[in-house]
């Protein structure tokens, strides 16, 4: 079709590059607004940081399968190291610290993290004789890769990124196909657990936050706050919005983290229900996208992993739209392409190149003949 | 057979990879089935929250929280109409932990305007209940102290009238849904609101020391002389600009209610009066415009009420003479200027009063304006008593314009409330020659020096200016005991910069006034202590070495003997 273009250029993944161009671009128009009609302080770094993260993930899909695969348990050790090391420096400074300064820039282990347990597990099972994985020895090391940076970042403490590494490793071990009854079974006993953490694990102002989630008009100038003028935000938007700039909830700054965590208010309270059902209709088609990619993988490793990081993907979209919408609890997850901040941003798109990569490895392994989801 | 084994291994190998490949395909798809259930719930919630249920509650408390509204400030930018952040006061009672009665009584304590048992019945709803809006933050610590968790102080932005009652009918109120009821808050409502202008204030074209001391001065005449009611304004006769405006008794905005309702109405622009003699400076400035009064010095039978038709005019206080025009105005004698005005004709009066816009609303911003009582029919008789101001009935406003027109050298220009940059004043409509218009300046110093204005009387401040006394229509005719005490002050009459119109409604005479209610004792001596306090604030320095130049018609008043002039101090003026 594109004869007349070159090779290499008209192998790139365009689809997906569209879709998450379309989102950043929107993002950047929204912190625009958010910084009341500016450039600085979010929405020009957000467009340097989208392009130079773009950049970075065109190239990890360019990474020979192998590649990956060989350094996946030596990055997965080195990364849990840098976790400890935070805790550790964090213990010496005393407060709680995410992030190591290499000078050049904070490096959040725990971002990492995610994709790399992912791999991790992935590269796990593919080893894995067959045969093996309904037994019990196809479950204990999983648990303990995730269990291992699931501790180091619960006492950071950060809920939401912890859940997050689960969630991812959780996939990769349903799709391994580890039997159903464990995570049945797991789940139950999750559910007996939940007052046990809610009681004695989680800091105080997680448990506040847990409550107030159950009741956000309790407290609505206190933690119920955000939540309260999301809702706000959002419904004064009503259909079609109240146009670009007007918005009085983020320009006044009623809306706290108008342009992190909770952007999608921002962005609601503008443009309405319509750039709500856009935004949500472009991540529907990304996910879509990764699902494939994951559904025609031809080996174990591709398709294990492209489940799991489709996964970690979906997990920051759905709990932070439900999270603005009142559904869950604040627990601080930004929203892929839209928040402004670097780390996130930098995960979802490590994700995204490996799944590009992935892509690539199909659509080289399978020659011309395959579904063109690259 | 051990190849068969191996085979048969490999056979078994292979068909567990492919079982292994199924299950993570099905699985697959049921994560997808997952991401589907996500995003539709997600959805869902979004439509629910965009459109229905909890929009119209986000829409008012936004509303709340954000009015969005522009300050309003005066011509010197002085504030007075500001968006601030106050406090409510809100009970949750269902969180109450004490007893709900002694809660009200102290609430009561804090709060005497409201009473125990209305607040017990405020704290007995089981729905969230504002107990007060715009609390101060005295009240606030005080409620705080009582230790009850189950009240709260949301903040609230709320509009806050730091000059209290001054200038309230120019201002008005904002409704809670944010929208200007009246005033310019009403008139400016657009502009306000806009998020683009609302960043900067508005200047209106008040000057708030002047409006005070208009308020102040006006006030005290009110209740000095028991008067129902009361308004003023100060026009500045080149621009159209209004420096003060007021309507007494008036009301504080902040605190809008039942009560200050009836006090809502803006008697300056909103109600309309038989202005009565006031009017006779402009008739006679029509006729010496048109050309049928030439000579001053001319005489006009005064000795005998005035018979038209079946109907008698009469001058309230007789001459028992012929007079001339400077002593028609000096004495405000009905019969002469029933006569000018007959002279003049129904078509050129009429057409003055036209172009004076006495046949419309008055030209103002607000919205609050009334269209005159202009009569049906326009015959002799009517043209003879709209003359002297009776038979049409306009607001205030109108009749300062009118004044500001004759006085400027005749041009019309419509009044604002708004602050003008000279390149914005509008260029006007000519109503009246240059040369009427000095003619009149004379004239109308000549009533306050030695007429029935004499009580307005300024040293240095060279105020000129006419009394009027309508007697009110009531019911069977016009009533002698309630009368419309009106007095349009003009200053310095030399260079003239301002028109100040006094209006006192149903003045009872005092010891002060000689126990008389007409305008010459009522109204003009509020001009007299009124523009020696406001004019150094407009710029005019009193000084005695100028005047306007009253020398060729002094000699055509006619000056009582040494004897007879006792008896004329007591005589009323009208």
């Amino acid at each position: 079709m594109f004869g007349f273009v070159p090779r290499p250029i008209a192998e790139m993944p365009w689809q997906i590059i569209c879709i998450t161009l379309g989102i950043a671009g929107f993002g950047v128009v929204v912190l625009y607004s958010a910084a009341g009609g500016s450039l600085s302080p979010w929405a020009g770094t957000h467009a340097i940081r989208f392009s130079v993260f773009l950049i970075m993930a065109l190239v990890i899909r360019l990474f020979n399968e192998d590649f990956i695969k060989l350094w996946t348990y030596p990055g997965y050790i080195v990364v849990a190291v840098l976790l400890l090391l935070v805790e550790l420096v964090g213990a010496v400074k005393g407060g709680s610290q995410r992030w190591i300064d290499l000078g050049f820039i904070r490096l959040q282990p725990s971002e990492v993290m995610k994709p790399l347990v992912v791999l991790a597990l992935a590269r796990f099972y593919e080893l894995l004789p067959i045969g093996q994985a309904r037994n019990w020895r196809a479950v204990w090391p999983p648990l303990v890769i995730m269990g291992i940076p699931f501790a180091l970042v619960m006492t950071q403490p950060d809920l939401g990124t912890s859940i997050a590494i689960v969630t991812g490793g959780v996939t990769v071990m349903f799709l391994a196909g580890v039997p159903l009854r464990l995570f049945i079974g797991a789940g139950l006993a999750g559910a007996a657990f939940v007052p046990v953490a809610y009681f004695f694990l989680l800091k105080e102002y997680q448990q506040n936050r847990v409550l107030t989630f159950l009741d956000p008009e309790s407290d609505p100038l206190g933690t119920g706050y955000h939540i309260s003028q999301s809702k706000i935000a959002i419904g004064s938007g009503g259909i079609s919005g109240k146009g670009y700039l007007q918005g009085s909830q983020n320009q006044l700054e009623y809306l706290p983290e108008g342009h992190t965590d909770f952007v999608f208010a921002t962005m609601a309270e503008e443009w309405g229900l319509i750039g709500g059902l856009v935004v949500i209709g472009l991540f529907a088609l990304l996910l879509r996208w990764a699902t494939f990619v994951s559904l025609n993988a031809p080996g174990r490793f591709g398709k294990l992993a492209g489940g799991g990081l489709t996964m970690v993907i979906f997990f920051y979209i759905a709990i932070n739209l439900l999270m603005v919408t009142g559904l869950a609890p604040v627990v601080g997850i930004p929203l892929p392409f839209l928040s402004y901040g670097g780390s996130s941003m930098m995960t979802i798109m490590i994700c995204i190149g490996l799944l590009m990569g992935i892509a690539h490895n199909t659509r080289q392994s399978s020659g011309s003949g395959g579904r063109v989801i690259d | 057979m051990t190849a068969l084994a191996s085979g048969s291994h490999r056979v078994r190998l292979a068909s567990k990879r492919q079982h292994m490949t199924l299950t993570a395909q099905v699985r697959l798809v049921a994560v997808l089935a997952l991401f589907g259930i996500g995003v539709g719930a997600i959805l869902l919630r979004l439509t629910f929250i965009g459109v229905f249920g909890e929009q119209a509650q986000a829409a008012t408390r936004s509303a709340l929280v954000d009015p969005g509204r522009g300050d309003i400030v005066d011509r010197n930018g002085v504030p007075l109409a500001r968006t601030i952040n106050g406090y409510a006061i809100r009970v949750v009672p269902e969180r109450l932990i004490g007893d709900r009665k002694v809660l009200a009584g102290k609430l009561a304590q804090i709060f005497p305007d409201t009473s125990e048992e209305r607040f017990l019945k405020l704290l007995s709803r089981t729905k969230p209940t504002y107990l007060r809006h715009r609390a101060v933050p005295e009240e606030v610590n005080r409620v705080h102290a009582l230790g009850e968790v189950g009240i709260e102080f949301p903040r609230e932005k709320e509009r806050f009238y730091p000059q209290l009652q001054l200038a309230a009918h120019v201002l008005g109120y904002v409704h809670p849904d944010g929208h200007g009821v009246s005033g310019m808050e009403r008139a400016m409502d657009a502009e306000l609101i806009d998020p683009k202008l609302r960043l900067t204030p508005s200047a209106l074209s008040i000057d708030i020391r002047v409006q005070a001391a208009l308020e102040d001065e006006l006030g005290r005449a009110m209740k000095s002389y028991d008067a129902k009611a009361a308004a003023g304004v100060v026009l500045d006769v080149e621009t159209g600009e209004v420096m003060a405006m007021t309507s007494l008794p008036s009301f504080n905005p902040n605190q809008f209610d039942a009560s200050s309702a009836a006090f809502e109405a803006n008697q300056v622009t909103y109600r309309f009066f038989e202005l009565g003699s006031t009017f006779k400076p402009l008739t006679v400035a029509a006729a010496i415009d048109a050309g049928t009064v030439t000579d001053l010095s001319r005489r006009y039978d005064a000795s005998r009420p005035l018979r038209v038709g079946g109907f008698q005019i009469r001058d309230s206080h007789s001459s028992g003479r012929w007079l001339n025009v400077p002593e028609t105005l000096v004495h405000s004698s009905n019969i002469v200027t029933a006569q000018i005005a007959d002279e003049l004709g129904p078509e050129r009066l009429q057409a003055v009063m036209r172009k004076l816009h006495f046949d419309r609303p008055a030209e103002i911003n607000l919205r609050e304006t009334v269209k005159p009582l202009w009569p049906a029919s326009w015959g002799r008789l009517t043209n003879m008593t709209v003359g002297y101001g009776h038979g049409i009935a306009v607001s205030p406003l109108h009749l300062a314009s009118a004044y500001a027109a004759m006085v400027n050298g005749g041009v019309y220009r419509p009044a604002t409330l708004l602050k003008l940059a000279p390149r914005d004043v509008p260029r006007g409509e000519r109503v009246f020659k240059a040369s009427t218009s000095a003619r009149m300046n004379q004239l109308l110093r000549m009533i306050v020096r030695d007429g029935t204005g004499r009580k307005a009387e300024a040293p240095g401040f060279r105020v000129g200016g006419k009394t009027g006394s309508a007697e009110k229509p009531g019911a069977g005719g016009y009533k002698r005991s309630s009368v419309v005490a009106t007095f349009a002050a003009v200053f310095p009459m030399d260079a003239p910069r301002f028109v100040v119109l006094i209006m006192i409604d149903e003045p009872a005479g005092n010891q002060a006034s000689s126990f008389q209610r007409t305008a010459g004792w009522t109204a003009a001596p509020v001009v007299a202590r009124l523009v020696p306090r406001i004019g150094p604030m407009l710029g005019i320095i009193p000084d005695d070495r100028r005047d306007v130049d009253v020398s060729e018609l002094m000699p055509l008043l006619w000056k009582a003997p040494v004897k007879a002039a006792a008896k004329t101090k007591s005589e009323d003026p009208a």
